[in-house]
């Protein structure tokens, strides 16, 4: 971890600072002595930024924005992390089996992958979400936690094609290499050979498409809540930039404030996962 | 066998690749349908007699299995049939009428997109990859980096708030069709493109550079300049035309976001598009015009796709070869 920080770029380095905070957030956040997320301040509604009691101000309701903002990373993070590690596990398995066995799995996983792929991604996490979380009655209120559940279960999906190509392609160009093919005529087992030497070789490039998935998450996140299909209690950065899309004249902030935490967070994760990506290209050149 | 057979058969499984594709991706959307927590039956049959409700099952081939259901809509859809928006009367309101209608929309915006993209982020890559290693390289490209990043949606709310309320130079939302206002539709196309566009740009721009940067370095082109080619003639014919490859192909791959960005930017500028369609879909429950929806926007992305790869075959006769080989 430190030998990676010090490789970094200063650019490199405040993104993984900024990653981390916003993580820090995520699991302790509730603990920071701020104002509660849902409670209005009646006496502050609309406040700009370094108002007393409310350091980046209060949106139009009177909700401090970044007590909303630290409670919301948990969700958004939630989302993202849970939905890019179960897609990315189940993508790798299946696009490692795909290229390790070849012939007829290969072509149905392969396939399979590329219909999935056919469909832009938010046009079928939007589907996926439309068609999940129907309930019988349009008048019962929306379950948060099942909501949530059928978001991470919809993106999850989107995520798997994505890194399972990844996961296909690495392991082509990895399972032809000799230290494999020696592994093989020593009569190692195939379980092995991949835990062994084609996992570990893989996992780099899984790990810098991760993060770029991350960021993807994120933004889908934001753009189902801005198409109304999003977190319904309202803690999460797109639920905040969804309440306040048509009308944040009265407090500008209430926009800007999630817009640009939701872009750094972003940015960030592109920067990583760029900087992973460069790192592998080096080694791959190295050889 | 002859080189005409092979390029044939090459064909042929081409065409049989793409089938399987769009076969597959309606299919997985039809699917989708069994998916819902709520029966079909519940949402969309309302008679209260058994004959009734017997006959509205039938003609919604709700009492066909998955596979059959499928087939069904696939045949309906090759006719032209793209189902029906149910009422609770039973009045059926056919699909087709409303992607004829929103189809245009949708086309005309993303298209406008991607020509603007091109046609900025061309000289804009040329420009950036000539001063590679300036010290104002490294802030044009972190500046493009971030800019790629940054969702659509955030862009598209900052115009709106600055352009349209603030400022009030642009209409922040609405649309006119260009057959009633030419001049109003521009306006009204302005931010919705421009919030699209701009990342669209950035990522255009960084990968021209990257492509511009590696060809100054290729012997041809060092070759070209020492038989004395001017720097304009050099830049056209050995440098951007292999660079219009990785162009064209990250264009299509781009497509895919840029229709889900069309959804969402459509619905923050009210453009009746298919986002709103689909959007509207959605909120009223109307599943099979969502399943024709999402179904058209998927075959459209596929075929796209396929022009593309072919179209790049002829603008570079490596990768041509590189696939009959």
């Amino acid at each position: 971890m430190v030998k990676l920080f010090r490789e970094m770029k200063i650019s490199s380095r405040v993104s993984a600072f900024w990653l981390c905070l916003m993580a820090l957030f995520a699991v302790v956040g509730h603990w920071i002595p701020l104002p509660d997320p849902r409670e209005f301040d009646i006496d502050a509604s609309a406040v700009g930024p370094f108002s007393p009691g409310h350091i980046l101000g209060t949106d139009a309701g009177g909700y401090d924005l970044l007590s909303n903002i630290v409670n919301g990373a948990r969700t958004s993070l939630l989302i993202s992390i849970v939905s890019v590690g179960l897609g990315g596990f189940i993508g790798s398995v299946l696009g490692i089996l795909a290229a390790y066995r070849r012939g007829r799995l290969d072509y149905i996983i392969n396939t399979t992958f590329n219909i999935m792929l056919s469909i832009p991604n938010l046009v079928l996490g939007l589907a996926l979400v439309a068609v999940l979380a129907n309930n019988a009655d349009p008048a019962i209120p929306v379950n948060p936690n099942r909501r949530m559940f059928v978001i991470i279960v919809s993106l999850t999906i989107v995520i798997i094609p994505i890194l399972g190509r990844i996961a296909r392609g690495a392991t082509l160009t990895w399972s032809n290499r000799e230290f494999v093919v020696a592994a093989r005529s020593m009569g190692m087992r195939d379980l092995n050979i991949v835990l062994r030497h084609i996992v570990p070789n893989v996992l780099p490039a899984i790990y810098a498409v991760g993060f770029l998935a991350v960021g993807v998450v994120i933004v889908a996140e934001g753009a189902l809540s801005l198409l109304g299909v999003g977190i319904v209690d309202g803690l999460s950065w797109g639920a905040m930039i969804a309440r306040v899309a048509g009308e944040f004249e009265y407090a500008p902030q209430s926009m800007y404030v999630p817009v640009l935490v939701l872009a750094l967070t972003v940015i960030a994760c592109n920067q990583i996962g760029d900087f992973l990506r460069g790192r592998l290209d080096v080694r791959e050149g190295k050889i | 066998m002859n080189d005409l057979t092979f390029k044939l058969l090459a064909a042929a499984r081409r065409l049989a690749q793409l089938l399987v594709v769009i076969v597959g991706s309606t299919f997985l959307v039809s699917l989708l349908l069994q998916l819902l927590p709520v029966g079909l039956k519940e949402l969309y049959v309302f008679a209260l007699d058994e004959a009734g409700r017997q006959q509205q099952i039938q003609a919604l081939h709700l009492d066909k299995n998955p596979v059959m259901f499928y087939l069904y809509w696939l045949w309906d859809f090759v006719r032209g049939d793209f189902g029906s928006i149910v009422y609770p009367t039973g009045v059926l309101d056919p699909v087709m009428p409303k992607v004829t209608a929103a189809m245009p929309v949708s086309l005309r915006l993303v298209f406008y997109v991607q020509a603007l993209a091109l046609v900025v982020s061309v000289p804009l890559g040329i420009l950036s990859a000539y001063r590679a290693g300036r010290r104002s390289d490294r802030v044009i490209s972190y500046v493009l980096f971030s800019a790629a990043s940054i969702p659509n949606f955030v862009f598209a709310l900052l115009l709106a708030s600055f352009f349209g309320v603030t400022l009030a130079w642009l209409p922040p939302l609405g649309y006119v069709a260009p057959s009633e206002n030419l001049v109003e539709h521009l306006r009204t196309m302005a931010l919705p493109v421009l919030a699209l566009a701009i990342p669209t740009i950035a990522t255009y721009t960084r990968l021209l550079r990257t492509d511009v940067i590696a060809a100054l370095r290729e012997d041809y082109v060092t070759m070209a300049a020492s038989k004395g080619l001017s720097n304009i003639r050099i830049l056209f014919t050995h440098i951007l035309r292999p660079s219009s490859v990785t162009l064209f192909t990250s264009a299509a791959l781009n497509m895919g976001a840029l229709i889900g960005g069309t959804l969402v930017i459509e619905q923050i500028f009210t453009i009746p598009g298919m986002g709103t369609e689909i959007g509207i879909a959605i909120f009223s429950r109307q599943y099979f015009a969502l399943q024709s929806y999402v179904a058209v926007i998927a075959i459209g992305y596929v075929l796209f796709n396929s022009i593309v790869d072919i179209a790049v075959g002829f603008v570079d006769p490596r990768s041509r070869d590189r696939r009959n080989g």
